[in-house]
């Protein structure tokens, strides 16, 4: 009895073996592959779009998603890849998060996507990330409020544009049911409203798609004092006429809870809101008019693919990896998943559809006339523009300093750079 | 002979598993950091980046880093109101709930819940009543109006939001420390009482003379937990005031409310540094030890034996 025993343990072991062996070289040749992306409100799609995908091709995927207020994706990535666990594909935003990883992106440029794209992430010549979706912020503002008020949205170009548009408004804000005139958060939280995009007006307003000059010289420590100056007013004006309490101390849903139930007329947001915005029941028209940190009239907004999925070149499913994307680029279900189902707007002219956010098609009728800036905040590190420049806008919000002095303290940090 | 030498294999059989995760979790993590707070690493794969030694470069620019020093300040600063009010709080509190008074079970029970919610959970609520419920008192009672003003904000201003972390931090520990309290006031001899109060001894003199010094053993505990404690606060700074409101500081704009454990975690993973996070670790470490050690060391002198 002991001895069968015996026996059928060792036939399990030598069995088990066998199996995993065989499964191993399975392995090797298709997936798992694991995505690491940053995009939390797409979490859920995405993982339906992997699944489908996954039946389609047998390839295993799993889904990590880390962003927003709760994760860190930048945090996971290290984790990770110190813990040897680096994922096949992850997500890195502008050139900042290209230096930290480059050494083990891999170099897509002959992807079949690639031709599709005029956004993807590149570097000295070579294409390396794909572009997750096209993003865009302006002023947004809520169409039938300004219609109420007489304003004209083809007036919101420039300080001046801003100036009467913002004192009209505020004065009849009782009439039309208003809180503040603009939603705009500068809490501790919220660094990346201010010192992220509300900073890039001074970087790239009013310049050409691309044109770097401006960061490039806050880089080098050369302040345009005119152009801080102005930057200053607007920075002052919208800070102005904004809910002090949101302003101060009020978080995302604060901020855009406050535009998405008509407590205010405008909102310094992106085209992601349309979820938020129609998640509230939002019912008013909305798009996008351009900034106004200048004297000289900018017509545009800004426009861009911010975030790239990159392959990992240390891992061993590269080809699975290379598979997802371009089946998420050039297939029907990846298009119907990028635009129907998450809402975002495809960064490939081969894709023809549209996203049905109103906010979304702003940013591509700004996009389709041409008249778009860049994104350049990202030319900036992260920790200089979280732990430096957002607490300057954040005493600035609050009262602690004055505008000559948030602009002295704006000259010291860019000198210290 | 056999015996005894059996005896010491099983010993350490039964230990092993604990030996082997503590070594693994806590003893090699502790020196491998120790180790990288002297390297440039950042678990990254930069062109050239990659480990090399720096010597004490980490060290010396934390020192010289005004926002590390201002956490330093503000954490001593936070550590000493904290220790006090949740002192104060959980010593009457625990005077309370062994009193005679009706339905003590209820208070036990009710002053401990606090503890059983998570800190990052219990920052949110507490910044939801700041931002929204205290204001919303304002605006729903005139006499409440100055409530509702923006310029009052608690979060909004520095000092103000201190005392809210000491506010928070209190409500979720004192129920705890209370415990330990309840434990030693109930362990106090009654004969010590009856004695005294034959003797004509009021209730302050007997709290003064009998309760304390028998309940000292209890302090010795008590500070250590929350002095550690305040020391390392991290979830509920992170979710109540993420560091703001601003403020300057040797003339550098910095968060005003960044406690050290918070300033640790930014300086690792926001400004992607690491090795640097890890000497700043290193260095906290150093003086929470010497702290503790101090204070364990005063408050043993007093406990009274009997």
């Amino acid at each position: 009895m002991k001895r069968i025993t015996l026996i059928l343990i060792a036939l399990a072991l030598v069995l088990t073996i066998v199996i995993t062996g065989c499964k191993k070289e399975e392995e090797i040749a298709k997936g798992p592959i694991v995505l690491a992306q940053g995009k939390p409100e797409i979490d859920e799609q995405l993982k339906a779009y992997a699944a489908q995908w996954s039946e389609a091709t047998g390839i295993e995927v799993t889904i990590k998603s880390c962003g927003g207020g709760s994760c860190d994706l930048g945090q996971m990535l290290k984790a990770d890849y110190a813990a040897g666990e680096m994922p096949d594909i992850f997500a890195i935003n502008g050139p900042q998060d290209f230096l930290e990883w480059q050494s083990i992106v891999l170099d897509v440029s002959g992807e079949p996507w690639v031709k599709d794209t005029s956004v993807a992430f590149t570097y000295e010549g070579k294409t390396y990330g794909f572009p997750v979706a096209v993003e865009g912020w302006g002023m947004a503002y809520n169409a039938d409020v300004l219609a109420e008020a007489d304003v004209d949205p083809k007036s919101l170009v420039n300080l001046a544009g801003y100036r009467d548009a913002f004192a009209k408004i505020d004065a009849m804000k009782a009439d039309l049911g208003l809180d503040s005139v603009v939603s705009m958060a500068a809490g501790p939280e919220m660094g990346w409203v201010t010192a992220h995009h509300n900073f890039n007006s001074l970087l790239s307003n009013g310049l050409d798609y691309g044109d770097t000059s401006a960061a490039d010289n806050l880089l080098a420590g050369k302040v345009d004092a005119k152009r801080l100056a102005e930057y200053a007013d607007w920075v002052e004006l919208l800070f102005q006429y904004a809910d002090k309490a949101v302003l101060t101390t009020g978080n995302y849903d604060a901020q855009v809870g406050a535009f998405a139930t008509g407590k205010a007329a405008f909102l310094h947001q992106g085209n992601w809101v349309d979820g938020n915005l129609a998640g509230a029941g939002a019912n008013f028209d909305v798009a996008f008019a351009p900034h106004g940190s200048m004297e000289a009239a900018t017509e545009g907004i800004f426009v861009s693919a911010p975030s790239f999925y990159v392959v990992n070149s240390e891992s061993k499913n590269t080809d699975a990896a290379l598979q997802f994307l371009t089946d998420l680029a050039g297939t029907e279900a990846g298009a119907n998943y990028m635009v129907n189902e998450a809402g975002m707007i495809p960064a490939f002219s081969n894709i023809n559809l549209n996203p049905s956010g109103k906010l979304s098609k702003s940013v591509q009728e700004w996009a389709a006339m041409g008249k778009v800036y860049s994104w350049n905040q990202y030319l900036f590190s992260g920790e200089f523009r979280d732990q430096t420049l957002a607490p300057i806008y954040n005493q600035f919000a609050n009262g602690a300093i004055s505008k000559a002095r948030f602009v002295d303290l704006m000259t010291e940090a860019f000198k210290s750079l | 002979m056999e015996k005894t030498r059996e005896n010491r294999i099983v010993f350490w059989l039964f230990l092993a598993p604990v030996l082997f995760a503590f070594l693994m979790v806590v003893v090699v993590p502790f020196f491998m950091g120790i180790f990288y707070s002297f390297t440039s690493w950042s678990s990254s794969a930069r062109v050239g980046g990659g480990l090399s030694f720096i010597g004490l470069t980490n060290f010396t620019e934390s020192l010289t880093d005004p926002s590390f020093l201002y956490s330093f300040i503000l954490t001593f600063i936070y550590t000493a109101i904290n220790v006090l009010a949740i002192n104060i709080v959980s010593f009457a509190l625990a005077l309370l709930v062994t009193s005679a008074i009706k339905g003590r079970n209820i208070y036990r029970v009710g002053f401990f819940l606090p503890n059983l919610i998570g800190g990052l959970i219990l920052g949110y609520v507490w910044q939801f009543i700041f931002n929204n419920a205290i204001p919303g008192l304002g605006k729903a009672w005139a006499f409440l109006a100055p409530l509702a003003n923006p310029d009052y904000l608690i979060l909004a201003d520095r000092n103000a939001s201190v005392l809210a972390l000491v506010l928070v931090g209190t409500w979720q520990y004192a129920g705890y420390i209370m415990m330990i309290y309840v434990a030693a006031l109930e362990s106090v001899p009654v004969e010590l009482h009856e004695a005294a109060r034959i003797d004509g001894a009021g209730g302050w003199l007997r709290l003064k003379n009998i309760t304390i010094p028998m309940v000292a053993q209890a302090f010795t505990i008590t500070m250590f937990l929350t002095l550690v404690n305040s020391f390392k606060q991290f979830d509920v700074n992170v979710s109540l005031t993420a560091g703001g409101p601003s403020t300057m500081f040797l003339g550098k704009p910095i968060f005003g409310t960044e406690l050290l454990a918070l300033d640790i975690y930014n300086t690792a993973f926001l400004a992607n540094n690491l090795a640097q996070g890890q000497a700043r670790a290193f260095i906290f470490f150093i003086v929470l030890v010497v702290i503790s050690i101090v204070q364990v060391r005063t408050s043993k002198k007093r406990e009274v034996e009997l």
